[in-house]
């Protein structure tokens, strides 16, 4: 099967996303955000108590509606692929500076309370100053690094 | 409720790898401001969930269980701009950020699973420094969660 077009676009898939938002406070009251969720693995895995279970479900839906999105464009098919990184980065390396780049976030997000889902698009949709003041912190640091990457790369990412 | 966070978990996986944000290239071609799209992408759900919320609100909107909708506000603090820095690092690194991560590895990108990892770590790692932290009053940097209600003229509220 492949009937999804490679890139959705944004003007579909943004309002789309704005509308899962809405859905999520209508429903069950609660902001939609993913990093609470990556909490709930945390305590489910080290066998502590588990908080808000409904986090878990979301988790597992996310993962369900993306594999579903993968599957109407052919996949899903395991790979190692890691764009113009993976070009560059040999895999040895590549996976302890993912893993690196993952702890980063997950520590900042916690500590910001929220990340690109939770602050920058439902936070910022309920006009939250928190949310605000997060997101323009955080792009404005990932467009930093990013050009910081791109300078001591040559130019190759 | 656990149904309606799987549908809309579900929703919102399937948006995330449908519009191309669990690529790295898609990622960092937003991060290097070389194409816009995601941007305009974030703004445009923003603009629709806000106006909605807001008339939800005004509304008095209850959720099926009978709760009042309450979409949350909190004030700007420290810890919003240190850890949302903190965030903005590791989001340069690794090109992904929760969402997208998992919807790589849902997609059958191996490479995600690092990325998981390294997210579980992360967050019970900030965990217990908080924990630690908490036990010495008044440190700024590691300021409890407040959350208020949206300001809305004369709505009452049950949370």
């Amino acid at each position: 099967l492949d009937i999804l077009p490679d890139r959705l676009a944004w003007y579909i898939a943004g309002p789309l996303i704005g509308l899962c938002v809405v859905a999520l406070y209508a429903l069950i009251n609660e902001r939609m955000g993913v990093t609470t969720s990556y909490r709930v693995v945390a305590q489910i895995v080290t066998r502590r108590p588990v908080q808000d279970l409904w986090r878990l479900w979301f988790f597992v839906g996310l993962a369900a509606g993306a594999f579903l999105a993968s599957a109407l464009r052919g996949g899903p098919r395991l790979n190692t692929d890691y764009g113009a990184l993976g070009a560059l980065v040999p895999l040895a390396l590549l996976v302890p500076v993912l893993f690196l780049g993952g702890l980063i976030s997950g520590f900042g997000a916690r500590w910001g309370n929220g990340c690109t889902s939770g602050h920058g698009i439902s936070g910022t949709s309920s006009l939250s100053p928190a949310s605000f003041v997060a997101t323009a912190t955080f792009v404005a640091t990932a467009v930093a690094i990013t050009f910081l990457i791109h300078g001591l790369t040559g130019g190759d990412l | 409720m656990n149904r309606s966070s799987l549908f809309v978990g579900a929703c919102f996986g399937f948006l995330i790898t449908a519009a191309g944000l669990n690529s790295y290239d898609v990622i960092h071609d937003m991060l290097l401001l070389r194409e816009l799209d995601v941007y305009l992408l974030m703004a445009s759900a923003v603009m629709t969930a806000a106006p909605l919320l807001l008339l939800l609100r005004r509304l008095q909107w209850r959720t099926p269980q009978g709760e009042t909708m309450v979409p949350r506000q909190a004030p700007a603090r420290l810890n919003n701009l240190l850890g949302g820095a903190t965030f903005g690092l590791g989001w340069a690194i690794a090109g992904t950020c929760p969402g997208p991560a998992l919807a790589m590895v849902a997609g059958g990108s191996l490479l995600g699973i690092p990325v998981m990892a390294g997210l579980v770590t992360g967050v019970f790692l900030f965990d217990r420094v908080a924990a630690r932290f908490r036990r010495t009053p008044s440190a700024p940097w590691s300021a409890p969660v407040r959350q208020t209600q949206l300001q809305s003229a004369g709505a009452e509220t049950e949370l």
